[in-house]
C-alpha cells in the first residue's frame, strides 16, 4: 500500500493506483473525457490536471501513479483555470448545437425538437406532455406568440423556418392533455397574485410540485389580459376556456373577483408560505406592495424572481411591460423552481439552466448534412387559412422538417457537464471560421458528428480492443486531425459490435445512439 | 484482385507481418506507386496482422506517405527558417503562377508537377532552394521559377553516363578533393565530380580522386581543393563544371591532351549546363590561408567534425588511420563499463539534443536495469526546419557516430539498437547503410568484436517525417510501427522504452563526441568550454549572416562572436536585429544580448534554448511577428495532435498571430496570445507543446512593440504583405525593368517615365523591387 495526501487528506491506496483513481477514492471528482475505465490511460484530453504540492507543477492525474509521499492539490484557482481553458479550447474546436436554437431561444425553453418529432410519428399525446412541461398554455399560445423560436430556426437560414408555433398549436388542441398526477403534497401554501399567463403557469407548476396554490385575480373569470385584450377571432374564448380549466383542475383554488387590497396582502404574507406576484402592469405595484422598483417595475432576481422581500417573487408583466405572453407563461415555469427552493430552505436559483455549445448560423452545404435526418419539403401552410391551423396529415408534414439540431446525447455529455460546471466560455478561442458540419447517418443505431469529436481516442481504442475489422481510426494529425473509418468505409462497416459500447463511451454527442 | 500482388507479397515476406513492419511496408509501396493505392493497402490489411485502422492511422500521420496519387515531377518548395527570411513564401506562390494551380490543388492539370512544401532540404546556406525530384536549385528568385522549369525538363533526360575510373596508381600528382555533404551535392558538387573525373580520365592524369564530407564552408560551395605533391593547396569555392577543365589544367600538365572530338563533346555539355542564368552566382578563386576562410574555421574546435574536409565518410583505413576506433579498442579490451561511464560522467557531456541530460547519468540508468533484452536509439530524427547538424555528422562521419554508439551499448550493456534516421536525408541513410555493412566486414559489429565477447547489432530504422518523433516516446512509437504519439513520462525510456523494455536514447551529435572523450580523456574535453556546459556544439548558422554553414564552437563563446568572427558578420551590410537559436522550440535573443555566452542555462534564461542547434541569424529587415508566426505555424503543423492544449492551443495562437500578421489584429490579442502561451507550455504533454510557445514568448518579451505596431496596422519591417503596399519613388528612371518582371501586369508600360503600380493587381511577389536598379521601389 502506498500512502498519498490529496488536499491535506491521507489516502492509502494499492499500488500502481492512479492519481485519478486514489482521488476518485476519496469522493474527489477529477474531470475527464479521454479516460475509459476499460482502456489504458491515454493523456490527451487534460482535462484531470492536478497539481504537485512539492514543486507546484501540474500533471495529468489519469497517467500518473501514486507513489509514496506524493502530496496532491486538486482544485485551487489554477488547475480550475487549466481545467476551464482545456474545455474552451475543445470547445473552439466542438461545432454543433447542445439545445437546438429554437429551444435556446424560446422564453420558456420548450423541447421544441422533441416536440416535433413526437408529432411527426403521430404520437400527440405524447407530444403535448413534452410541451406541457414548459408550457402550460400551448394552445393559447399557439395562437398570439409570436414565435421567437422561428426566427432562430436553424432552417430560416437556408430555407423556411419550421412552423413550430402552428405544431404547438396543433397538439395543444388536439392533443389529449397528459394525465395529471400531481406530486404529493408536501404541506406548503403559496398565494399567486394575478390569473393572466404568468399567473396561471405559476400555479400550474407549483401545484405539480405539491404545493397548494390559491391563485386569486380581480376579475371573476381568469385569463387576464388573454381574456380582455384578444378578440375572438385570434382567440376564440373556448380554446382559452379549455386550457384554464386543466389548469385548474391541478386543484388550485382559484378565488376570482377579488382584488387584493395592500392590508390583505401583507395578512397574505402571514397565512401563505409564499407569494407570486403576477398581476400585470400597474404602475403603483412596488409602493402599494413595499418592494424595491426598477423604473419599468418590481426589481427581482433576474434569476429566480426574487424580491426584496424574500417571500415574494413577481413575474410577468409586474417586471416590466411585454406584450410577449410566452415569456410571462415561461416565467410562471422558472418562478415554480424558484419557490419550491426557497420553501426547501434553499437559495432560490430559478430552473436550472445548462451550459449550451453553440455553433451560430446554418449555411448551405451544411443543409444537405442536416437533410439526411430531415426532409427536403417547403414549409407546410394549413390548407383552410392561417387561421384554421393544421391537419394532423399537414403537422405530420410540417413536422417532419425538423432538422434535428439538438445534440443526441444532450443529457449524457461529459463535455457539457464539465463546460457548465468550470463555467467554460466556448466564444474565448472563437478566433478563426468554424469547421463545416458533417453528418454520417450510415448505420442502423448510432449517428456520428465528426465535428462534435474532441479527439480523446476511445472509439478508436475500443474499436481496436474489440478487434473490429475496420473500427475507428485516426485520419491525418495535428489540429485537422479526423476521426474515421478505415478506407472510407461506411460508418456500418466500422461500428458492428461495438457500436452501442462506442456510443456509450463517447464523452462528447459526437457518437450517438440514434433514438429508438 | 490478390491475383495482382505479387510484389506486395513478396514485400510483406521481406519486412514483415506485424505492425513494427507497418512503416518500412508503407516506404516500400510508396516507392513502388510513388504514392499509397488504397487497393493495396486493403490487400496489405489482409495478409498481415496488422489492422487497416493501423494502416490509415500511420500512413496519414506521417508527412512522408501520400494517399494521393502525384504528378511525375515533385517540385519540392523549402520553407526552413533560411529559406523564410530570404522569401520561400513568395517563390512558392511563384510556383504556383507558373504552374497555374488553383487554390487547394497542387498537381498540374496535365499530372506532369507537384508542387509541395518542405520543411527543410537541409540546404541553407543556398537559401531560397527548390529540389524538382533530385535536381536542387539554389539562390532562387521569384522571377526565376520559368527558367528553373525550363531547365529542370531539358535536363531530365540526361542520364548522366558513369565513368570508370583507371586503377593505375602510378605517377601520382596529387589530390583533388571535392565536397559531397548534402549543401556541396545540391549546389552542383556532382556535376563537379563527374566533370573532374571526365577531364582526369580524358587526360590521363596520375591524382587521387578524392570526396569529402561536409567542410562546414556551406556558403561556399560547391568545393574542389587541389593539393599538389608539391606547393601549397588551393581551395576552389562556388566551382562550376566549365571551370574544372581550367582548375585542373593549371595545376597539372596532363601527359596527353584530348582529342578534337572529346572536347567539342565537351563544349556540348557545357553549353547545356552553363545555359542557366538562374544560377547568378560567381566563381572565385581562394586560398586556405586568405582570411575570410581562414577564421570561419579558425574559431571552431573540431570534436564531432573532427577532420573536417579531409576524410573520405567511407573510407575506414583513413578513418582508423587519424585515431578511429581507437578509443572502441581501448573501451572493449581494457575498460569496465562503469568506468566508461565514470570517464563520460567526469567529461560533464550533456545530451546535445536540446534538453541537456547529463549523458553519463542517463547511461548508467540503463546500465541498472537488470534485463537481458535493452535497446539503443540513435536519435538522428532532426526535424527543426532550420538545422542540418545530425544529417551532416551522418552523411560526413558514420563511423565517429557508430564507434560512439558502440562505447555506450558496451557501457550501458546493450546488445540491440537502431539508428533512427529522418527520412528526408537519403544520402545520410545510404551512407549509413554502406558503414554499417563495412563495419561488420571489418569485425566492428556483429558478434564478438574485435575478438572480444562484447557484440552488438545495428539497424537503420528510417523515420518517415514527424518533427515529434524527434520527441523519444514519439520516436519510439514509430519503431513500434504506430502514429507518434507522445507518452507521458514517467516511466522513462531508461526504465520502459522501446516495447517496454529498458532503452538509451541519445543524439547522434551526442554519439559523435564520445569517441573523442574517451581517446582524449574526459579532462580534455571538460576543458572546453564552460561551467555545466562542458565540450562543444555543432550548430547551423543561416540567415542573413555573410557566411553561412555548420559550425563547431566551444561551449560558452558568445553569439556576438560566432556572428561576427565565425559568421562574417551580417550580409549586405544591413543591421544587425536578433538571433533565432533552438528552431521551433527555441527563441529569439535581440542584439542588445550579444554578448550571451552559449550555454544550455544562458540559453534558457533569456528565452531560447540550445534545442535542436539552428543559429538563424535576423536583420533589420526581418519582422519578428512573422518569425514567431513562422515558427509557430511549423509546430501547430506538426503537433501530433494527441493532447488538447498542443493541438488546439497552438492553433489558436497561430490564428492569433495570422489575425496580426493580416492587419485583422485587435485590442487583447497580444495579452490572449501571452494567456494562451503560458497555458500551451504549463498544459501540453510533451516537449514539442511545452516548447512551441517560445518563439511567440520570446519575440513578446524583447519585440513587443512590433506586435503593437502590428495592431495598429504598421509592420515596422514591411514584410507582412497584407499590411503593405508597394509604390514608385522618384528614383525611378523609366527603364521598365519592373514591368517586364511583374507577373501580373500591374505595372503599366512607360518607358523613360516614372512608372507607377496598381495596388489592386499587385501581388507583392517582390519581384520588382528585386529588378529595380535604383532602389526606386517603396515598400510601406
Amino acid at each position: 500500500m502506498i500512502t498519498v495526501k490529496i488536499n491535506n487528506t491521507e489516502i492509502q491506496v494499492e499500488e500502481g493506483t492512479s492519481v485519478m483513481k486514489a482521488a476518485q477514492k476519496m469522493g474527489i471528482d477529477i474531470p475527464n473525457l479521454c479516460w475509459h475505465d476499460e482502456l489504458e490511460h491515454f493523456t490527451s484530453c487534460m482535462l484531470c490536471l492536478v497539481k504537485d504540492k512539492k514543486n507546484g507543477k501540474l500533471f495529468p492525474s489519469c497517467s500518473v501513479k501514486a507513489t509514496e509521499g506524493l502530496e496532491i492539490i486538486t482544485d485551487d484557482a489554477e488547475i480550475k483555470e487549466a481545467r476551464q481553458t482545456a474545455l474552451e479550447l475543445l470547445l473552439s474546436e466542438h461545432t454543433g448545437d447542445c439545445e437546438a436554437p429554437c429551444q435556446i431561444a424560446c422564453p420558456a425553453h420548450m423541447n421544441i425538437p422533441l416536440m416535433n418529432r413526437l408529432i411527426a410519428t403521430g404520437k400527440f399525446d405524447e407530444s403535448l406532455e413534452v410541451v406541457k412541461q414548459d408550457i402550460a398554455l400551448p394552445a393559447v399560445l399557439g395562437r398570439i406568440c409570436p414565435a421567437p423560436c422561428e426566427g432562430a430556426c436553424h432552417r430560416k437560414t437556408v430555407d423556411d423556418p419550421v412552423s413550430i408555433c402552428l405544431l404547438k398549436r396543433f397538439v395543444g388542441e388536439d392533443g389529449n392533455s397528459p394525465q395529471i398526477i400531481p406530486a404529493e403534497q408536501i404541506g406548503k401554501k403559496v398565494a399567486v397574485l394575478g390569473a393572466g399567463p404568468a399567473g396561471l403557469a405559476a400555479a400550474y407548476y407549483l401545484q405539480l410540485k405539491g404545493i397548494q396554490v390559491t391563485l386569486f385575480d380581480k376579475n371573476e373569470k381568469a385569463g387576464g389580459l388573454l381574456r380582455t385584450e384578444i378578440n375572438d377571432e385570434i382567440l376564440p374564448k373556448n380554446i382559452l376556456d379549455k386550457e384554464i380549466e386543466t389548469i385548474l383542475n391541478t386543484g388550485v383554488d382559484f378565488q376570482g373577483g377579488k382584488e387584493i387590497n395592500i392590508t390583505e396582502f401583507e395578512s397574505m404574507k402571514k397565512d401563505f408560505d409564499a407569494l407570486v406576484l403576477a398581476t400585470g402592469t400597474v404602475s403603483e405595484n412596488s409602493e402599494k406592495y413595499d418592494l424595491k422598483a426598477s423604473p419599468k417595475g418590481i426589481l427581482v432576481d433576474k434569476d429566480s424572481y426574487q424580491a426584496s422581500d424574500e417571500k415574494v417573487f413577481a413575474i410577468g408583466n409586474v417586471l416590466r411591460s411585454s406584450r410577449l405572453a410566452v415569456r410571462s407563461v415561461g416565467q410562471g415555469k422558472e418562478v415554480a423552481f424558484s419557490v419550491m427552493q426557497y420553501l426547501n430552505g434553499q437559495e432560490p436559483k430559478g430552473e436550472p439552466r445548462m451550459f449550451n455549445s453553440r455553433f451560430g448560423k446554418l449555411v448551405a452545404n451544411e443543409f444537405a448534412e442536416y437533410l439526411k435526418e430531415s426532409v427536403n419539403e417547403k414549409r407546410t401552410f394549413p390548407e383552410k387559412g392561417g387561421r384554421s391551423g393544421f391537419s394532423s396529415e399537414e403537422a405530420i408534414e410540417e413536422a417532419k422538417r425538423c432538422l434535428h439540431c439538438d445534440c443526441r446525447a444532450i443529457d449524457d455529455c461529459k463535455l457539457r457537464t464539465y463546460s457548465d460546471k468550470y463555467q467554460a466560455d466556448q466564444k474565448r478561442f472563437k478566433t478563426s471560421e468554424r469547421r463545416s458540419i458533417t453528418k454520417k447517418m450510415n448505420h442502423g443505431s448510432v449517428v456520428y458528428e465528426p465535428q462534435k469529436c474532441i479527439k480523446c481516442g476511445i472509439c478508436v481504442r475500443l474499436t481496436e480492443k474489440y478487434t473490429e475489422k475496420f473500427g475507428f481510426t485516426y485520419i491525418g494529425r495535428g489540429f485537422d486531425v479526423e476521426i474515421g473509418v478505415p478506407f472510407n468505409e461506411e460508418l456500418e462497416q466500422g461500428l458492428t459490435a461495438t457500436a452501442e459500447k462506442v456510443a456509450n463511451a463517447c464523452p462528447t454527442g459526437a457518437i450517438s445512439m440514434r433514438e429508438i | 484482385m490478390t491475383n495482382n500482388f505479387q510484389n506486395i507479397d513478396q514485400l510483406i515476406q521481406e519486412k514483415g507481418f506485424t505492425k513494427k513492419s507497418l512503416i518500412p511496408i508503407l516506404q516500400a509501396i510508396q516507392k513502388e506507386y510513388n504514392y499509397l493505392p488504397e487497393d493495396v493497402l486493403r490487400y496489405v490489411a489482409e495478409k498481415t496482422s496488422i489492422t487497416a485502422s493501423d494502416i490509415i492511422g500511420v500512413a496519414s500521420f506521417y508527412s512522408q506517405f501520400r494517399l494521393q496519387p502525384v504528378g511525375e515531377h515533385m517540385v519540392k518548395v523549402c520553407v526552413g527558417t533560411a529559406c523564410h527570411v530570404k522569401g520561400a513564401v513568395q517563390v512558392y506562390d511563384a510556383f504556383r503562377r507558373e504552374l497555374k494551380l488553383p487554390e487547394g490543388v497542387n498537381t498540374e492539370e496535365s499530372g506532369k508537377y507537384t508542387l509541395e512544401k518542405v520543411s527543410c532540404l537541409g540546404c541553407c546556406t543556398l537559401a531560397p532552394v527548390v529540389q524538382i525530384d533530385n535536381i536542387t536549385y539554389g539562390h532562387v528568385a521569384t522571377d526565376q521559377v520559368g527558367q528553373i522549369i525550363t531547365d529542370f525538363e531539358s535536363n531530365k533526360g540526361n542520364k548522366n553516363p558513369k565513368k570508370a575510373r583507371k586503377a593505375d596508381g602510378s605517377e601520382i600528382k596529387g589530390e583533388i578533393r571535392i565536397g559531397l555533404g548534402s549543401c556541396c551535392v545540391a549546389s552542383g558538387s556532382e556535376e563537379i565530380r563527374e566533370e573532374v573525373e571526365s577531364v582526369v580520365n580524358e587526360s590521363g592524369l596520375r591524382v587521387h580522386l578524392k570526396h569529402v564530407g561536409c567542410v562546414g564552408m556551406c556558403h561556399q560551395v560547391p568545393l574542389v581543393e587541389v593539393v599538389p605533391n608539391e606547393g601549397e593547396p588551393t581551395l576552389y569555392a562556388k566551382v562550376k563544371p566549365e571551370d574544372v577543365k581550367n582548375i585542373v589544367e593549371s595545376h597539372f600538365e596532363a601527359p596527353g591532351f584530348f582529342t578534337k572530338t572529346k572536347n567539342k563533346l565537351l563544349h556540348l555539355v557545357e553549353d547545356i549546363q552553363t545555359d542557366r542564368n538562374w544560377d547568378g552566382i560567381e566563381r572565385y578563386e581562394i586560398s586556405m590561408r586568405e582570411k575570410p576562410v581562414a577564421s570561419f574555421l579558425g574559431k571552431q574546435i573540431p570534436i564531432a567534425t573532427e577532420y573536417r574536409g579531409m576524410i573520405n565518410p567511407l573510407d575506414i583505413n583513413e578513418y582508423k588511420k587519424r585515431g578511429g576506433f581507437t578509443a572502441l579498442k581501448k573501451v572493449i579490451e581494457s575498460m569496465s563499463p562503469d568506468e566508461v561511464i565514470r570517464e563520460v560522467k567526469d567529461s560533464g557531456i550533456r545530451g546535445r539534443g536540446g534538453a541537456g541530460f547529463p549523458t553519463g547519468i542517463k547511461w548508467e540508468l540503463v546500465k541498472k536495469q537488470k534485463n537481458d533484452t535493452k535497446y539503443l536509439i540513435c536519435n538522428g530524427d532532426e526535424g527543426d526546419p532550420g538545422a542540418f547538424m545530425d544529417r551532416m555528422l551522418l552523411e560526413s562521419y558514420p563511423y565517429r557516430v557508430i564507434e560512439g554508439i558502440l562505447i555506450a551499448a558496451f557501457a550501458a550493456e546493450i546488445s540491440h539498437g537502431y539508428l533512427y534516421i529522418r527520412a528526408e536525408y537519403p544520402l545520410a541513410v545510404k551512407r549509413i547503410r554502406e558503414a554499417l555493412k563495412i563495419c561488420k566486414e571489418n569485425n566492428l559489429l556483429g558478434g564478438n568484436i574485435l575478438g572480444t565477447d562484447f557484440g552488438f547489432e545495428l539497424m537503420i530504422y528510417e523515420g518517415a517525417g514527424a518533427f515529434v518523433c524527434g520527441e523519444e516516446s514519439a520516436l519510439m512509437a514509430s519503431i513500434e510501427g504506430k502514429r507518434g504519439f507522445p507518452r507521458i513520462r514517467p516511466p522513462f525510456p531508461a526504465e520502459s522504452g522501446l516495447w517496454g523494455y529498458p532503452t538509451l536514447v541519445n543524439n547522434t551529435e551526442t554519439f559523435a563526441q564520445i569517441s573523442y572523450i574517451l581517446r582524449e580523456g574526459s579532462e580534455k574535453f571538460k576543458n572546453i568550454g564552460e561551467g555545466k556546459s562542458t565540450g562543444t556544439k555543432v550548430f547551423a548558422l543561416a540567415g542573413k549572416v555573410a557566411r553561412g554553414g555548420l559550425i563547431e564552437v566551444p561551449m560558452g563563446i558568445s553569439i556576438k562572436q560566432v556572428i561576427e568572427e565565425i559568421g562574417g558578420g551580417i550580409a549586405n551590410g544591413r543591421k544587425f536585429k536578433a538571433v533565432q537559436i533552438g528552431g521551433p522550440s527555441g527563441g529569439c535573443i535581440p542584439a542588445e544580448h550579444a554578448d550571451t555566452p552559449i550555454n544550455y542555462e544562458s540559453l534558457s534564461e533569456m528565452g531560447a534554448m540550445m534545442g535542436s542547434g539552428g543559429l538563424v541569424v535576423l536583420d533589420d529587415t526581418d519582422c519578428m511577428v512573422d518569425i514567431a508566426r513562422y515558427f509557430l505555424s511549423f509546430t501547430q503543423e506538426e503537433s501530433c495532435g494527441k493532447c488538447t492544449f498542443c493541438r488546439v492551443g497552438t492553433k489558436r495562437m497561430l490564428d492569433i498571430l495570422d489575425n496580426i500578421t493580416k492587419g485583422k489584429g485587435k485590442q487583447g490579442d497580444i495579452e490572449d496570445l501571452e494567456k494562451l502561451a503560458e497555458w500551451t507550455k504549463k498544459g501540453s504533454l510533451c516537449g514539442l507543446g511545452k516548447t512551441a510557445p517560445n518563439p511567440v514568448l520570446s519575440t513578446l518579451k524583447y519585440f513587443r512593440d512590433e506586435y503593437e505596431a502590428h495592431i495598429n496596422g504598421v509592420c515596422p519591417t514591411g514584410k507582412c504583405t497584407e499590411l503593405i503596399t508597394y509604390s514608385v519613388n522618384d528614383n525611378c528612371i523609366g527603364c521598365t525593368k519592373c514591368v517586364q518582371k511583374c507577373p501580373v501586369d500591374a505595372i503599366p508600360f512607360t518607358p523613360h517615365e516614372k512608372h507607377s503600380i496598381d495596388t489592386e493587381l499587385c501581388i507583392k511577389c517582390d519581384s520588382c523591387r528585386a529588378a529595380c536598379p535604383v532602389d526606386a521601389i517603396d515598400v510601406k
